[in-house]
């Protein structure tokens, strides 16, 4: 066990993390911003879900997120088990300017809570910060590039125009402190984020890694390649020979995919 | 997200004739009602109507001088459509309007052939020998004939040369005519070519490079045959045809062939100016779909320049809009927009906006509805498809535990738009419309083929995506790049996925799919009830003190009366309350109404239906009715607590929170509650009436007179202890007469209500646990799925098990039962707790007594208490033993009737109670008369005054009892 655990440790860690959320309040963004530091215009919307991965150190460990980022229209809702299915973390995203979406993210929650991975590590994301908060003289710059760019294609239009700074806190719809304590008590981490500013976005991510309990990842990807537990006793159970050359492909397949 | 959505279930097995329609992509038979748009549709409809149809068998000989050759198959007269199909179904098909038809010869041939010509507008010439006997090749022609004619009134014929100007088609055949200088075209080419239809594409070019994709020989080509063969309307498909689409389109064409191919045309042609006038009519509406439009707008094929431009955006908002005012159930699905987007490249906005319908009603039905069932049907399709083509794959992914759909859904989904490069997508799309849904099956099995090995290393859905990204971005390359043969170098990846898909899997046919998916319908059904029943309870914001499963159960129950009675659909609520909503829109929920409630109510109170017993010699069943009363019409605005006249699937599970879990206490408070309209706390003398009726309405079947002699108890103390406890002038003779209250004034409150109740045990049993009892949480037997039978007897069993063939069944098998005396009827009553024999002793010292003095008093009614009593002793199994027994211990007058069966003397007994007028309040002031008279008479004169109603009220019908039980004791007894 220790053995595998050392040697992993110079190969990066699979996590697969599931990001859901009401339509349009940047999931995509969130991803993007996170991924690739940018954001894209109008990225076309998700059918099904788009995959995507990001490596990310974390101390002596590189984790490597193969991130599902899903629909969000509400008739995509039956899809969804399909992509949260044996995901280790989830990140549950709102948008503070919209209360209905956290009724949404609740409703997510309680999902993923009941039905994916008991031990999936599950973030409460509140994006779009940007449109609350007084814009920040630092950052001019920033903010009338953001003004072409939009927060992400799908903010509505009449949220973009009104973020002056006298306006900014009566968009907001919902309060931090609500949230987080919905967060203590359901057991989530939570942030707030804006995918514009890229405020709070690596936090998200890293304080996720950081929750992971990458050790027993490691040990079940030892018999399977970088399932979770769930799939972890039908793939292994019949095959304990094949380990060996599992984790060779394993392992090649890392060098050339990353 | 407590949507109920019951649509699944009312899914039908298309019948041979809509399956014909759907094979020749005729528009769908359109209810009359619907069609109201305009006068004229309407006169056409009805002139559609007028001519039957009529198939024959045909030889079809292709018109063309110097090539012989004909195809044998079918010819339909399909009106307004004349429509043939070779036998094979695929070599040679056409479907014409009959208003292109504009002159019908029967040739003069050799004896015996019976052959007719029939001239097209343009000048074409199809020939077509009917084969059949000559009786029915008659009967054909003329009934052809009649079809014709009722076109030609109708003015079509006249149409016909206006909608073929916005077709390319006429535009190439026209100048191809020119140059040949065959015939000098009617018009100038300039103008016309201002006429025909056409996509972004022709301002904003079309993707890829024309050169590369060899446009002007495709055009050429093309010309060629349509010239020969017909077009747009009245295009001949040879397979020529479907191999001159299997190389893609050329582009300025490719917008109408699609529309010919896949009949969205027809549509056009049938709906003249229907786009523009939905789009008219709901100018300036706004909806869920259109919030979900807006959104996506900029996010459709962004990378193509038409949609950075407002015209593009603009297509495309109003064809998403009109497609989701059209169709409101559907809506819009995310995909919807790539599909429009790409589509909108190549054809006009009203072409696209049938083409969409198409799409989305036919080809690919119940893909994008809100359950997305048809996606995921085809998936489950598709991954027994790779189960039985690829085995070996199959059985790795099941290994490594990788989803087929994780990739495979967007293929369908989107028709592979944003999986690849557009200009392989679009030639995908070509294919699809020429051969139909097959296609998309045929081309995903050779995408895993091609890769099977690759695909064999893969260990997660990650590394499955990955491969398929990496294969589809390198469609353009060769596929043998090392291959020493020049002509097998040129041959694209793209090339090769093509040939694999239609040479390999050519197997997969329209029927293949078809059957797959009545297989795994029902399965897909199920799960979609499942999960959204999941979800349901999952997001109910209180369960209250059910458990889930309980909760489950209420859903079941809910699901079941909204299948039975569908709540009315939800109608948008008027702009100004959306705008007050301050951007908190609610989510579509499903609400039920006082009908659906009802039945809903049934399923779960046993007071709330009326069941009868139902034996007849042959079986015995229970037949279950929806009961219908005042007090479940007060049940229903009571658990209205947001009064908006109907309920949630939250409001019923706290209803029924509020009443199932009572003890004593609660309960009397809670039917003080219920019976308290305008919740002051005091009941009026009115509803204490209202009350004492829902009351009689629980116990309407219950056996014995218990129940009856409780109410009317309950009635007389309350009225006395109301009358006592009002409040009286200071210094008032107790004596006096209590002053008068008005019946609609407030009269006794909740303590007194309390005081009442409690001084009957009867009705104190029934508060304490009787009550909650009759609410029950059961798995509601569900009705049947779609049946996943396939094959001809499946279907015939499906067709004969209807609910109404059923109850033919019922009625049959009463009728015979009635004949040969067997036939029974008695209802189940709701409580049912003295039916069984558990507690004699307690009956016999709460009622024997006055039962005993009130059948010594009048010997009339002492046959009917008997009779009554003994019927107490029914149970739907009674032991007959015991119930001999009883019926000795009780020493009952009607000795005579001892011997016969058991079971039958209490079904008859049964039966004639049940007949009984129901015991009613029809005037309060008698009772209350009578009340004062026998104040301190008590129980006793309380059992008088009941004997004394219904003696009046059943007089008559002991004698009717008599005659049922004299007639039963004749019979044979039941067997089982």
């Amino acid at each position: 066990m220790t053995d595998a655990a050392s040697g992993a440790a110079e190969r990066s860690v699979q996590v697969k993390l599931v990001l859901l959320g009401e339509a349009a309040v940047g999931k995509s963004s969130v991803v993007l911003r996170f991924v690739s530091d940018e954001f894209q215009a109008n990225k076309e919307p998700t059918i099904g879900a788009a995959f995507l991965t990001q490596k990310c150190r974390l101390e002596d460990r590189v984790l490597r997120y193969e991130i599902w980022d899903t629909a969000g229209q509400e008739r995509f809702h039956s899809l969804a088990p399909m992509y949260y299915r044996n995901a280790q973390a989830a990140v549950v995203v709102y948008d503070v300017t919209k209360a209905t979406s956290l009724e949404k993210a609740k409703t997510w929650v309680k999902e993923l809570q009941r039905q994916a991975n008991p031990n999936i590590v599950i973030a409460l994301v509140g994006n779009k910060v940007d449109l609350v908060q007084p814009s920040q003289p630092s950052s001019d710059s920033v903010a009338v590039d953001a003004e072409d760019e939009a927060d992400d294609a799908t903010a509505t239009p009449g949220e973009n125009a009104g973020s002056t700074s006298g306006e900014a806190e009566s968009l907001r719809q919902v309060p931090r402190e609500e949230a987080e304590a919905y967060a203590q008590e359901a057991g989530l981490l939570f942030f707030e984020t804006s995918a514009k500013t890229g405020e709070g976005i690596v936090e998200v991510f890293t304080e996720i890694a950081k929750k992971i309990p990458i050790d027993q990842i490691l040990a079940s990807t030892r018999g399977n390649a970088g399932r979770g537990g769930a799939a972890g006793g039908r793939a292994g159970a019949g095959q304990e020979g094949g380990v060996n050359l599992q984790e060779n492909t394993n392992k090649a397949r890392d060098a050339c995919s990353c | 997200m407590a949507t109920i959505s019951t649509h699944l279930r009312n899914f039908k097995e298309p019948t041979r004739e809509q399956l014909t329609q759907l094979f020749f992509a005729l528009p769908p038979d359109v209810p009359a009602g619907e069609h109201a748009r305009g006068a004229g549709e309407q006169e056409k409809a009805k002139a559609g109507e007028q001519v039957e149809r009529m198939e024959i068998n045909a030889v079809l000989s292709l018109g063309v001088q110097g090539i012989e050759d004909s195809y044998a198959g079918k010819l339909h007269l399909l009106p307004p459509y004349l429509a043939f199909a070779s036998l094979d179904r695929k070599s040679v098909r056409f479907t014409i309007p009959l208003c292109t038809i504009r002159r019908v010869e029967r040739l003069n041939a050799r004896a015996g052939i019976y052959a007719l010509s029939l001239s097209l507008w343009h000048g074409m010439k199809i020939v077509v020998q009917l084969t059949s006997l000559r009786p029915t090749a008659d009967l054909f022609c003329s009934l052809l004939r009649d079809a014709l004619k009722a076109e030609l009134q109708r003015g079509q014929m006249k149409v016909v040369k206006g909608f073929v100007k916005t077709c390319y088609s006429e535009v190439l055949v026209a100048e191809s005519d020119e140059k040949d200088g065959a015939k000098p075209p009617e018009a100038p080419a300039s103008e016309q070519e201002s006429m025909y239809l056409g996509g972004l594409g022709l301002k904003f070019k079309f993707p890829g490079d024309p050169k590369k994709l060899r446009e002007a020989s495709k055009t050429k080509l093309w010309t060629t045959y349509l010239k020969m063969h017909g077009r747009n309307l009245t295009l001949l498909r040879y397979p020529q045809c479907t191999r001159l689409v299997q190389v893609g389109l050329p582009n300025r064409l490719r917008g109408e062939m699609w529309e010919t191919l896949s009949g969205s045309l027809y549509l056009r042609f049938a709906y003249p100016g229907r786009y523009e006038r939905i789009l008219e009519e709901n100018a300036g509406r706004t909806s869920t779909s259109t919030e979900e439009i807006e959104k996506d707008l900029h996010r459709s094929l962004p990378e193509y320049s038409a949609y950075q431009s407002e015209q593009g955006i603009g297509s495309l908002r109003r064809v998403l809009q009109a497609y989701s005012f059209k169709n409101p159930e559907t809506g819009y699905c995310q995909a919807m927009n790539i599909l429009a987007a790409a589509i909108l490249i190549y054809m006009s906005e009203e072409q696209a906006f049938w083409l969409l319908e198409v799409i989305c009603d036919r080809l690919l039905p119940g893909y994008y509805s809100p359950s997305m069932h048809g996606t995921l049907l085809d998936q489950r399709v598709f991954e027994s498809l790779v189960q039985r083509c690829l085995p070996i794959i199959h059985d790795h992914f099941q290994q490594v535990d990788v989803q087929l759909s994780v990739a495979s859904l967007p293929w369908f989904l989107s028709l592979f738009i944003n999986s690849m490069p557009m200009v392989f997508a679009f030639r995908i799309i070509d294919c699809f419309f020429c051969m139909g849904p097959k296609v998309l099956f045929q081309v995903g099995l050779a995408i895993l083929k091609i890769n099977g090995e690759q695909l064999l290393q893969i260990q997660d859905d990650g590394g499955f995506l990955n491969l398929m990204r990496d294969y589809f971005t390198r469609l353009g390359e060769s596929a043998h790049p090392n291959s020493t043969d020049p002509r097998a170098r040129a041959i694209t990846r793209f090339q090769e996925l093509l040939l694999v898909s239609f040479r390999e899997f050519a197997v997969i046919t329209d029927d293949t799919i078809l059957s797959e998916r009545r297989k795994y319908r029902s399965e897909i059904v199920h799960s979609i009830e499942t999960f959204s029943k999941r979800s349901s309870v999952r997001n109910l914001k209180s369960l209250g003190r059910f458990t889930k499963e309980q909760a489950g159960f209420i859903y079941d129950a809910l699901f079941k009366a909204v299948c039975v009675e569908p709540p009315p659909a939800v109608s948008l609520p008027p702009p100004s309350l959306l705008t007050t909503k301050d951007g908190q829109e609610e989510r579509p929920e499903t609400r039920i109404g006082l009908r659906t409630f009802r039945v809903f109510l049934s399923e779960i109170a046993t007071w709330a239906r009326d069941e009868k017993i139902v034996s007849n010699g042959f079986q015995q069943r229970v037949d279950r009715e929806v009961a219908d009363h005042e007090m479940i019409d007060r049940l229903f605005f009571f658990w209205d607590t947001s009064i908006r006249g109907t309920l949630s699937f939250q409001d019923l599970v706290s209803g029924l929170d509020g009443v199932m879990f009572n003890d004593l206490m609660e309960n009397i408070e809670w039917f003080f509650n219920l019976h308290d309209k305008n919740k002051d706390g005091y009941l009026t003398k009115d509803e204490v009436l209202t009350l004492s009726e829902s009351l009689l309405f629980i116990f309407r079947f219950e056996v014995g007179d218990a129940y009856l002699g409780a109410v009317s108890r309950f009635m007389s103390n309350a009225f006395e202890y109301g009358d006592a406890l009002l409040p009286r002038p200071e210094g008032a003779n107790p004596e006096d007469p209590p002053p008068h209250i008005e019946s609609n004034q407030p009269y006794m409150n909740l303590a007194t209500f309390r005081m009442v109740v409690l001084a009957d045990e009867i009705l104190e049993s029934f508060f304490e646990t009787d009550f909650s009892s009759t609410f029950r949480l059961e798995p509601v037997p569900l009705m049947d799925l779609p049946s996943s039978n396939n094959g001809i007897l499946g279907g015939l069993w499906q067709n004969i098990a209807t609910d109404d063939n059923r109850k033919l069944l019922y009625k049959v098998s009463d009728e015979i039962g009635r004949t040969i005396g067997k036939h029974q009827v008695y209802h189940r009553p709701a409580i049912g707790k003295y039916t069984a024999l558990e507690e004699p002793k307690a009956r016999e010292s709460l009622i024997m007594p006055t039962m005993r003095r009130s059948a010594s008093k009048t010997s009339l009614t002492a046959t009917d208490s008997s009779a009554s009593l003994s019927s107490a002793t029914l149970a739907t199994s009674a032991p007959s033993t015991l119930s001999v027994e009883k019926q000795a211990s009780t020493d009952v007058s009607s000795v005579e009737y001892s011997p016969m069966p058991t079971m039958f003397q209490a079904a008859a007994q049964a039966a004639a109670y049940m007949e009984r007028t129901p015991f009613a309040i029809d005037d309060a002031k008698d009772i209350e008369d009578s009340e004062e008279e026998d104040l301190d008479v008590e129980d006793d004169g309380v059992m008088d005054e009941v004997d004394a109603f219904l003696e009046a009220h059943d007089s008559g019908l002991t004698e009717a009892e008599r005659e049922i039980a004299k007639a039963l004791i004749n019979a044979e007894p039941v067997n089982g």
